[in-house]
């Protein structure tokens, strides 16, 4: 009953911002449907932690400790977003921009676009951790992308336009990929299991038997699952559609690609990971990891260090960010897969952070280039201007933030596992992101007084920031019992040898 | 028994329509009109619902009636409709005026169905007679073919439509090879795709409109501001 009801709220908010009458309403459905939400996730998480994975349906949807993990950090970054995109389109209608042209449409019709899509997409998301046949993952999986198209486009410049046609098209071919991955998978099973039933695909019972499945297919399978689900997460060098989309889209809707939508695609991964890990042993899967890892990484550092928007440099991050996850997994061992799920965990709090900073940033400035923005944002903006630099100091793994913790983890994964190459190139790559980003973010920041009008007026901008900032502080010295007793269960699942 | 009761007779008519599918996967590369393109897929379409008739008729798998029903209805009816609908609207220039000339194509779809048929050989098993790939040797090879095909048509075709029916040949080749080695997905999943697939032409459909009216042209390529 649980899941269904996570499942079933989000639907419920899209329906009824759909058919809200004001602004006003939508609102207040989103941020009420998302808290709901939220607590709904905890619970879901406490119940896992303490009774082990619970199932419906024939188990058709399932929730072990991964799923769990996934689907409340989902809630969470859906529930920050919500919050902030309030303030956001209140500004965006302050500004006029949805009145510049006569084509746009309407501010209200905007807005309930970004109103009733986002909880579908939210939907999506949640389908896929909930989602145990692999098939019906791979459905929701393209569900996201759907959902989300329309509020890339969401401004409706011809820029926009494509970012959204980009992200369709390499994410269609992309999951296309990973269809046929799904395919080889079912195959290789089909000897072991002899049924045909919707059975077959059900991770939970593939797991079992994955020892036993054909190997050359299972290798194949991998390769387009890695390749299929690595374009959605934006693993290098399928990344391309990732800092368009980025810096297109609305900020909210940005924050939830980047922290959301990525950890959706990992999942997917690591699901197929786990069974490939197996059939094969895990040599197959760490080296093809650890290469497109340190690609997506090293990718990162010469557009990190030249880049030009603020914007386009989160993206950057984000592609960064899953390289080193991917690395995590990579590395392999109970080490590596404890590494890769706090960093999934961290990241996921402390990116949407980062992008509000910079919307708000944008939104004063109404630019997001760095040639065109003035320096010294601080003076202008009390509140964002120092929490920016603080957030890049903890996505870029400074410590005492929590980042530095789980991007050590996976340093320790690496030189435990004899991985020394790979693990010195990373910190070396590491290294050059954060003084690329620093530089950047330091220079928009601090500065002199450029005298502009002060900013930071919207409350709901404000202190959604400064909420977010203090758990982020909160997170770098104190990570609560629960949560990480959810996210070691959740490793074993992903490191778990046969 | 009668003749059509025969498993060979139903191998010989699956392995002919893979060929025509292949066929004229290939005669979508070669052509150069737009709404003919449309019209061959929804035939490539009709086909393989003929294929995975037959393979439901042969191996007593009833779910794949279903998939075969949906095939005919949505990519050979509802979807090629719903483009020639949107072609009319936009009142394009027909012709394709791909980035790689015509003759050079065929020869790459040439190369690229060579290589489909070799992997395809690796899921050969001749021990295992009854598993369904030796049913479906060439259909697999075909699928493959159909698949790398439909990648290539995806990066050498300017205009935005082509690449969506590049992107839906693809997924035909999807659906052949899912049907020829597994005897189909299982049916809630075939169902979440025809779903996915008639959102995703319609979610692209708006774009390619959008696209139109923004750049005053179908180009992709024109699609080039974004960088870095």
């Amino acid at each position: 009953m649980l899941l269904l009801a996570i499942l079933a709220i989000p639907l419920a908010a899209g329906a009824l911002s759909f058919t809200a009458r004001n602004r006003r309403g939508m609102e207040m459905i989103n941020v009420g449907g998302f808290v709901a939400l939220l607590l709904l996730a905890a619970v879901l998480a406490t119940q896992v932690l303490r009774a082990g994975a619970v199932s419906m349906w024939d188990g058709f949807l399932a929730a072990d400790s991964l799923s769990a993990l996934v689907v409340l950090l989902t809630a969470f970054v859906a529930l920050a977003c919500s919050v902030y995109a309030v303030g956001y389109f209140r500004e965006d209608e302050r500004n006029h921009v949805f009145e510049s042209d006569v084509l746009k449409p309407a501010a209200i019709s905007s807005v309930r676009k970004y109103y009733s899509l986002t909880p579908l997409f939210v939907f999506a998301m949640l389908l896929v951790a909930l989602a145990n046949n692999l098939g019906v993952m791979w459905v929701a999986i393209e569900a996201t992308t759907l959902a989300s198209v329309f509020l890339i486009s969401f401004y409706g410049r011809a820029t926009s336009i494509e970012a959204a046609w980009k992200y369709t098209m390499i994410g269609g071919v992309g999951l296309s990929m990973a269809l046929f991955g799904t395919i080889l998978t079912y195959y290789s099973a089909h000897h072991v299991l002899e049924t045909e039933t919707l059975a077959g695909l059900n991770w939970s019972v593939l797991v079992v038997h994955a020892s036993q499945f054909d190997k050359t297919t299972m290798k194949l399978a991998f390769i387009l699952i890695l390749l299929g689900y690595g374009t959605k997460a934006g693993i290098a060098p399928m990344h391309t559609w990732k800092p368009d989309a980025y810096s297109e889209a609305p900020v909210p809707v940005a924050a939830m690609l980047a922290a959301a939508v990525l950890n959706c695609a990992l999942y997917g991964l690591i699901r197929f990971y786990v069974l490939t890990n197996r059939c094969l042993g895990p040599q197959f899967a760490s080296q093809l990891l650890i290469i497109f890892g340190l690609l997506s990484v090293g990718v990162a550092v010469p557009f990190v260090l030249v880049q030009k928007s603020f914007r386009r440099l989160l993206a950057y991050s984000s592609i960064d960010h899953g390289g080193i996850m991917i690395l995590g997994l990579g590395f392999g061992g109970a080490l590596g897969a404890l590494g890769m799920l706090l960093h999934l965990t961290f990241h996921s709090i402390t990116k949407p952070l980062l992008f509000f900073c910079a919307g708000n940033v944008e939104q004063h400035q109404k630019t997001d280039l760095f040639r065109r923005a003035k320096g010294g944002v601080i003076h202008a903006m009390p509140v964002s201007g120092p929490i920016f630099l603080m957030a890049t100091l903890a996505v870029t793994g400074t410590p005492p933030f929590s980042m530095f913790q789980s991007e050590f983890t996976i340093l320790r994964a690496g030189f435990g596992g004899s991985y020394i190459g790979p693990a010195i190139l990373l910190i070396v790559l590491l290294v050059a992101i954060f003084i690329g980003f620093l530089v950047h973010i330091a220079r928009l920041v601090l500065g002199a007084d450029p005298g502009l009008p002060p900013g930071d007026s919207c409350p709901w901008k404000k202190y959604s920031l400064i909420c977010l900032a203090g758990l982020v502080l909160i997170l770098g010295f104190w990570l609560p019992a629960p949560l990480f007793g959810l996210i070691q269960d959740a490793a074993r699942v992903v490191g778990a040898q046969p | 028994m009668y003749f059509f009761e025969d498993p060979q007779f139903g191998n010989r008519m699956i392995t002919l329509m893979a060929a025509f599918v292949l066929v004229l996967q290939i005669a979508m590369v070669g052509q150069r009109w737009l709404v003919t393109n449309i019209r061959v897929f929804a035939a490539q379409s009709f086909l393989l619902a003929g294929i995975a008739n037959t393979i439901a008729f042969f191996n007593h798998a009833p779910h794949l009636y279903v998939a075969a029903f949906l095939t005919c209805v949505l990519k050979g009816i509802v979807l090629p409709v719903l483009l020639e609908r949107l072609v009319k609207r936009i009142d394009i220039g027909q012709e394709i005026a791909p980035i790689v000339n015509v003759p050079l194509s065929l020869l790459i779809s040439g190369g690229l169905t060579t290589v489909g048929y070799v992997v395809a050989e690796s899921f050969h098993h001749p021990e295992g007679a009854a598993s369904p790939a030796s049913l479906g040797r060439n259909t697999l090879a075909v699928a493959v073919s159909l698949f790398l095909i439909g990648f290539f048509m995806m990066i050498s075709r300017r205009k935005a439509i082509m690449q969506v029916l590049a992107l839906l040949s693809l997924e035909n080749g999807l659906f052949l090879a899912a049907i020829s080695l597994t005897y189909g997905m299982p049916l809630i999943v075939e169902l979440g795709i025809f779903f996915d697939l008639l959102v995703a032409v319609m979610v692209l459909g708006i774009l390619v409109y959008r696209i139109q009216e923004t750049f005053d042209s179908m180009d992709v390529t024109k699609l080039s501001k974004l960088r870095g």
